[in-house]
């Protein structure tokens, strides 16, 4: 007897921030087949890109995923700074990597705590979103905006940090990493939490790497592969460490995006600490952009990639963006089926799933 | 200025694909360019520690294209979102969403393709 059941899972679910669909096709509490669908909230922005001029791009491409907004922005500016051969200021290398790691910090957080809400920890949660809050007031302070703020420019950044600043950031990271040696015990170590990510959605490293994940899912899965070694921007200069765990399953993912944590923070303290002195922080922009570059970054969920076609005038003929999510939806394809239903919305989350930056 | 990239035909495309793959290649993405007069370009970007390679196509639109689903799975999303936005005719494609994964029946053609202005009549 055929007693298999097709189950909808979102794309209105309590687990989910954002629309996405899954086709669940079910034995009993076992899925055996999933099948994922996007376009609910799809935006058209790469279209949008080509009437916009090259520099009103940097704030519309910041509004693809608010969480990674400076690192879009960065992996745009970067792609127009190698077609326009534009050199920026060694101050701005700086500056972009310290915002940059402050926004993957603030995003790890959030999906931390997002993961203690799905299996039931709500302190949990609150502790987690507590720390990402701390970030969320330097973001504001230094650039006047919590999420988006718009400090990528071509030619640099549009703000420079002051001393105090700077001390003050040092100050409020080094309280986070004092932070997460407790937060370690509950997310890392805890008997209840393991239970639900250990050995659950296991994905190896071949299986990572066929089916193309990148960041945190390919990292946990034993996948060495983070663009932050190619050296761009000041990353060269400060001796990145990349966090790979061998595991593969829901909980390395989590050890990996709660470790990178604290490279965040050594990587944030060496940039502070080797900023190179100046008042120069942006360099003017004449011309328009000509010719075809692919720029790649490596956002929180893992690696964008832009490829810029310019014509010489103020408008680009082609803007495209895939995005890390993009990347890392069909691992789902291996990881849900031959897992229990209750584990679905757990395994979902452990991909970060951001349809903002899918749906671009 | 893009560096590494090689101009194929499409009757090349999945050969070079398995090429890739049998060298431990990631594929990353591919790009649809339109062209303008129903000319798309498809370059097909993948990764091997870092270093990109790049294949690039030149088809009319319509024209079948075949899919590299079949070698690299992960291709099934981009290839299905170049058939609905720019009218790239890919078959084979290993999970085909049926023109509806990110486009509801009612959705305009081709969304992202090239706009064309024809001005009628004197005004």
């Amino acid at each position: 007897m055929n007693n298999k059941t097709t189950i909808p899972f979102g794309p209105q679910h309590p687990v989910l921030p954002e629309p996405l669909h899954l086709k669940l096709v079910m034995e009993d509490e076992k899925v055996v087949e999933a099948t994922p669908a996007i376009g609910y909230v799809h935006r058209g922005l790469e279209k949008l890109a080509e009437v916009k001029d090259f520099n009103q791009n940097v704030f519309l491409v910041e509004r693809i995923c608010g969480i990674c907004s400076v690192m879009h922005a960065q992996c745009y500016v970067q792609g127009i700074e190698a077609m326009m051969n534009i050199e920026i200021p060694e101050r701005a290398k700086y500056l972009r990597v310290i915002w940059a790691e402050l926004h993957r910090i603030h995003s790890h957080m959030l999906w931390l705590g997002l993961l203690a809400d799905a299996f039931g920890f709500e302190s949990l949660f609150m502790q987690c979103w507590r720390d990402r809050e701390k970030i969320m007031d330097i973001m504001e302070e230094t650039a006047g905006a919590r999420v988006v703020i718009s400090i990528n420019a071509v030619g640099g950044t549009r703000r420079d940090l002051t001393s105090e600043q700077m001390a003050k950031i040092v100050r409020v990271v080094d309280e986070i990493a004092a932070d997460m040696k407790v937060l370690e015990g509950a997310l890392l170590n805890d008997y209840t939490v393991k239970h639900r990510l250990v050995g659950i959605g296991t994905l190896t490293k071949e299986e990572a790497y066929a089916l193309g994940a990148v960041g945190p899912m390919a990292r946990a899965s034993g996948v060495a592969q983070d663009l932050r070694t190619m050296g761009y921007a000041a990353y060269k200069d400060l001796d990145f460490q990349m966090v790979v765990e061998k595991d593969g399953d829901s909980w390395a993912r989590t050890a990996v995006r709660f470790k990178e944590v604290l490279e965040c923070i050594r990587l944030i303290k060496a940039a502070i600490s080797k900023i190179p002195a100046g008042a120069e922080y942006c360099v003017p922009v004449k011309g328009n952009p000509t010719g075809e570059v692919i720029s790649r970054v490596e956002q929180p969920r893992g690696e964008v990639l832009y490829y810029i076609k310019g014509n010489g005038t103020k408008n680009l003929d082609r803007l495209r963006v895939r995005t890390p999510t993009f990347a890392n939806i069909p691992t789902l394809l291996k990881m849900i089926p031959g897992s229990h239903l209750a584990d679905v919305p757990v395994l979902l989350l452990t991909i970060d799933p951001c349809i903002s930056c899918t749906e671009r | 200025m893009i560096s590494n990239v090689t101009e194929i035909s499409k009757d090349q495309l999945l050969s070079e694909a398995q090429k890739m793959s049998g060298q431990g290649y990631r594929f990353v993405t591919a790009s649809c360019v339109d062209l303008g007069e129903d000319k798309l370009n498809v370059i097909y970007h993948f990764d091997k520690n870092t270093e990109l390679t790049n294949f690039r196509i030149a088809v009319k639109r319509g024209e079948e294209v075949p899919s590299i689903s079949a070698t690299y799975l992960c291709a099934v999303l981009v290839e299905n979102e170049m058939k609905e936005l720019f009218g790239l005719n890919v078959t084979n494609i290993a999970i085909d969403y049926g023109g509806h994964f990110l486009l509801t029946p009612e959705a305009l053609k081709n969304p992202q393709s090239k706009i064309t202005i024809v001005q009628k009549g004197d005004n």
